[in-house]
């Protein structure tokens, strides 16, 4: 052994005696400073560390010396690195304290005005199966929005009311970009649907009001429809109903998926079997083709597109108050296209991208005994926005948007047109600040533009929500909101300005093991509404001089937990409306805003029997008109409305399902208001006719087969 | 000198031996064993942290983080916690081992059982949706390698949990359940007290075609 040897060994000793064990121990507490149990503490490079324990300390040797990195890590919290000089035997470190960090699922969410159907979500009310389970909706988005607080059910029109406002108050979205039309187009008093299917969609976004200040061109309410991302597999839907039938193709792989659907629907010979009331001269019959695709574009990246087109139509005798000849006959025919494309990219960064465009073109023709008219609107809608996230408590959205909108009307026998082309440009911008996990405060800003009406204007809008429990939470939310007069109001004075409201809203939510409640009071006050002389069918002398106010209060409960298969809702609305309107010279409660609006939803699930068993209510104290027999205006209120519905889902096999459902079973006859004569007769008295329904219940019946290799899924969310 | 040979040495090797791969699969064999300890979720914690502290020094080894999502799942099948947090953490692991080893059948197989677990925590509105995923990955698990007894063995629990709902018979899920037993039993001829990729599912095969039985 030479002395070199011995010099280095004795280096080498030396060396591992100053890196000898060296034990660390410390404690690691919360913001509260309470203990952090399950920690995971290391030593950076080495696989020496340990896990904190239920008093929230440790203890750990290490073999490693000098300055080393010691590292905090808990799911939930912000990673925590501290230098420590380990350098004698036991090193004692500080009390150390995690950050908690605040993610969409542990951070309070603003619920004021929102609700969410969604399978992922905290704060959601109504999950996307629900949408095609309800049974008075009989698979129509909106016909289950109907069943949620703040809205009315207004039986002649289908469409989709909010707090006092009229259906065009409710901007519809699809991925971010507008649907112009997006119900089917009708006369007569038939009700409508919404044109698009609920199973193209994997959440829908639903607001009565304060919402972002990424949505404008809406006093009421907005409605965002999300479609589904990548599908999974190659399937085909084969659906057959008792009002038609329908084939859907799907090829997918892990990169991208394409959905061609068709459908046909004719109601005549449903209604050769079924006597109607309405005096159909040809049942509304219509047929739609829709594409919609998907591709990952990158990593993370998705590239979207949708597209649908769409005819239909119908006859219909409209009776009159007083009957002298034959009745009028209704004659309407609608073309429908609407395309949009987007893509979204997340990147690493913290920076979301959004590029987006939709076309929506609407046609109809619709002739009034001899009289034939036509109405063309299209709407194009460019956006492009990007949220970024500065850190987990503060981040920014920002987007601009154009929109051109052509709207044409005509006279086509007598060569007749009107039309106009609007350009709105929109720039908006809103800030999420989160003080802690439990508070947050959104400030928006929405600023426009209009070509046509040559008018600038900003839309501030703030909401706040705190956290006040472990399951419950306050949130306040206000702000202004513009929106363009009907199109047929605008081609006829081209400067109108926009309607406004500004609302407040107070909202209470809490949700525990599928028990959710929520409680909501609003105030929002109109302005500016359009004002004319006249009818609505041929206004005069329009002006923005309306105004009005819709106040009132809503409760929800939901409980899918108690009662065992079973989930049920029950929704109370109070509305108290007025606002001086179209040809309305005093605040009156307008037509479809019923003071008191009731819904119960319940679903049971029967195992022996493979069946969903369905019942669904709603019950109003009835919808306001003017009755020129007596003084003033909306002077009186129809009897109350009720609609029992059931319906019935059995899936004998995993791939079949058999849908059926009955609306009013009861039979009730629902009047929705009275049309008058507009002469006296010879006693000096206003002659009426009762709007009414167009048959006293309607029966649905479909058989839903999908074909795969996969022989268990089924069509569930096509119902 | 010969002690301070010795002792050289030693040291020689104990260094060598924390910085080789050596150190790598003792720590993941002494954690695989912790595993099978593991009686509360403090104690599953741990194991699952000890193996996170393997992956981060160990960064280009999916084997750790397969068994940290491993745990976790467990966890929240067997223990009363927050399941959908503990889901959604091993998914997570799961998607970070697949940058080191992507097309790797266990971590597929693996990231089917956490989706099948968040089906479980509310099946009613997540089944619809969920399952189907859940099925399509333990598919491409089996197509990833046909020899991995888990990828089958869930597939069986799945389709048995179908037929049920549904009222169907059990034979396909039984005879997938026999066909992983079968893996299993080769796997069983490999493994030997070096064997660090997964062996768990044996006795899921047997309970399933025990219950094919009756």
């Amino acid at each position: 052994m030479n002395l070199r040897l011995i010099l280095f060994c004795y280096l080498f000793l030396l060396q591992s005696l100053a890196f000898g064990q060296t034990v660390l121990s410390g404690r690691i507490l919360d913001e509260k400073g309470l203990p952090l149990p399950g920690v995971n503490i290391l030593l950076k490079g080495s696989f020496d560390g340990t896990t904190s324990d239920l008093e929230g300390e440790f203890e750990f040797s290490t073999e490693k010396g000098g300055m080393q990195v010691l590292v905090f890590r808990l799911m939930g919290y912000k990673t925590l690195e501290i230098p420590v000089a380990v350098e004698e035997e036991s090193v004692q470190i500080g009390d150390q304290e995690l950050i908690e960090s605040i993610t969409d699922m542990s951070g309070v969410t603003i619920s004021a005005g929102a609700m969410e159907a969604s399978d992922e979500k905290k704060s959601v009310v109504l999950r996307p199966l629900d949408i095609v389970t309800t049974p008075s909706a009989v698979g129509d988005i909106v016909g289950a929005l109907q069943t949620l607080p703040g809205t009315s059910a207004v039986g002649n029109d289908g469409r989709l009311f909010v707090r006092g406002g009229d259906a065009s108050e409710v901007g519809i979205y699809i991925d971010g970009l507008r649907v112009a039309n997006a119900y089917g187009t009708t006369a007569g008093n038939v009700p409508t649907r919404t044109r698009f299917n609920p199973n193209l969609f994997k959440g829908t976004f639903f607001s009565t009001g304060g919402y972002s200040a990424e949505y404008g061109q809406a006093l009421s309410s907005a409605l965002a429809l999300n479609t589904k991302d990548l599908f999974i597999r190659d399937q085909g839907d084969l659906s057959l109903m008792s009002v038609g039938g329908g084939y859907s193709h799907t090829l997918a792989n892990e990169e991208q998926s394409i959905t061609l659907t068709g459908n046909y629907f004719d109601l005549s010979p449903y209604q050769g079997l079924v006597k109607q009331d309405f005096d159909f001269e040809r049942a509304p019959f219509g047929w739609d083709l829709e594409v919609a695709a998907q591709k990952k574009l990158g990593k993370d990246g998705l590239l979207k597109v949708l597209g649908r087109t769409e005819s239909g139509g119908m006859k219909i005798r409209q009776p009159e108050p007083v009957q002298e000849a034959a009745a009028p006959l209704i004659d309407l025919r609608n073309q429908y296209s609407y395309a949009q494309s987007n893509w979204s990219k997340i990147s690493p960064k913290g920076w979301t991208w959004f590029l987006g465009a939709s076309i929506s073109a609407n046609s109809d023709e619709i002739g009034f005994d001899s009289i034939q008219t036509t109405r063309d609107n299209k709407l194009a809608h460019l956006k492009a926005s990007t949220i970024r996230d500065f850190s987990d408590r503060v981040s920014m959205k920002l987007g601009v948007e154009h929109f051109i909108n052509n709207y044409a009307e005509g006279l086509p026998l007598q060569g007749l047109e009107r039309n106009f082309q609007d350009g709105q440009t929109f720039l908006y911008t809103e800030w999420d600040w989160y003080l802690s996990k439990k508070i947050v405060v959104r400030g928006g800003l929405r600023g426009g533009l209009s070509t046509l009406s040559k008018e600038k204007w900003l839309d501030p809008r703030v909401s706040f929500a705190y956290q006040v429990s472990k399951h419950g939470q306050v949130s306040l939310a206000a702000g202004k909101f513009s929106q363009a007069p009907l199109e047929n109001y605008r081609v006829l004075y081209n400067d109108l300005r926009n309607t406004q409201a500004d609302h407040l809203i107070l909202n209470y939510f809490w949700t525990k093991d599928g028990i959710t409640f929520r409680a909501e009071a609003f105030h929002k006050e109109y302005a500016e509404l359009v004002r004319f002389e006249g009818v609505p069918m041929a206004p005069v002398n329009l002006r923005n001089e309306g105004n009005g106010f819709a106040r009132g209060f809503d409760l929800f409960f939901r409980d899918r937990q108690t009662l065992k298969n079973t989930d049920y809702w029950v929704t109370y609305s109070f509305v108290d409306s007025k606002r001086s309107f179209e040809q309305f010279g005093t605040q009156v409660q307008p037509g479809f805003a019923p003071k008191h609006n009731l819904s119960v939803v319940v679903k049971h699930f029967v195992t022996s029997l493979k069946s969903q068993l369905g019942a669904s209510l709603a019950v109003n104290d009835g919808y306001a008109y003017t009755n020129p027999n007596l003084p003033g205006e909306m002077n009186s209120k129809t009897p109350g409305f009720q609609n029992l519905s059931l319906s019935w889902s059995y899936l004998p096999r995993p791939n079949l399902i058999i849908h059926g459902a009955i609306t009013n079973v009861l039979g009730r006859e629902n009047i929705f208001g009275y049309d008058f004569s507009s002469t006296p007769n010879a006693q000096g008295i206003y002659e009426s006719r009762a709007i009414g329904q167009p048959a006293p219940r309607f029966l649905f019946l479909g058989i839903f087969l999908t074909l795969s290799k996969d022989k268990d899924a089924n069509q569930l969310n096509n119902l | 000198m010969k002690i301070l040979n010795l002792i050289f040495v030693f040291f020689i090797s104990l260094s060598a031996f924390s910085q080789s791969n050596g150190a790598f699969e003792t720590a993941v064999k002494s954690q695989i064993q912790a595993m099978g300890q593991i009686d509360n979720p403090e104690s599953a914690q741990e194991v699952s942290n000890s193996f996170l502290r393997i992956s981060e020094v160990e960064s280009g080894e999916w084997l750790p983080l397969y068994y940290a999502a491993l745990t976790k799942i467990e966890t929240a099948f067997r223990f009363d916690v927050d399941k959908d947090a503990y889901f959604d953490e091993a998914i997570e692991l799961v998607q970070k081992a697949r940058e080191i080893s992507p097309n790797n059948s266990e971590l597929t197989a693996l990231h089917g059982y956490a989706l099948m677990g968040k089906v479980s925590v509310d099946p009613v509105s997540r089944g619809q949706n969920l399952s189907p995923q859940v099925m399509q990955l333990y598919g491409t698990a089996i197509n990833q390698d046909r020899a991995n007894p888990r990828a089958v063995v869930l597939m069986a629990q799945m389709e048995l949990g179908m037929a049920e709902f549904f009222g169907q018979g059990p034979e396909k899920a039984c005879g997938m359940a026999r066909m992983a037993d079968e893996l299993f039993r080769k796997e069983s001829q490999k493994v030997d007290e070096n064997y660090l990729l997964p062996t768990w599912g044996a006795n899921t095969a047997k309970a399933l075609i025990e219950n094919c039985q009756q």
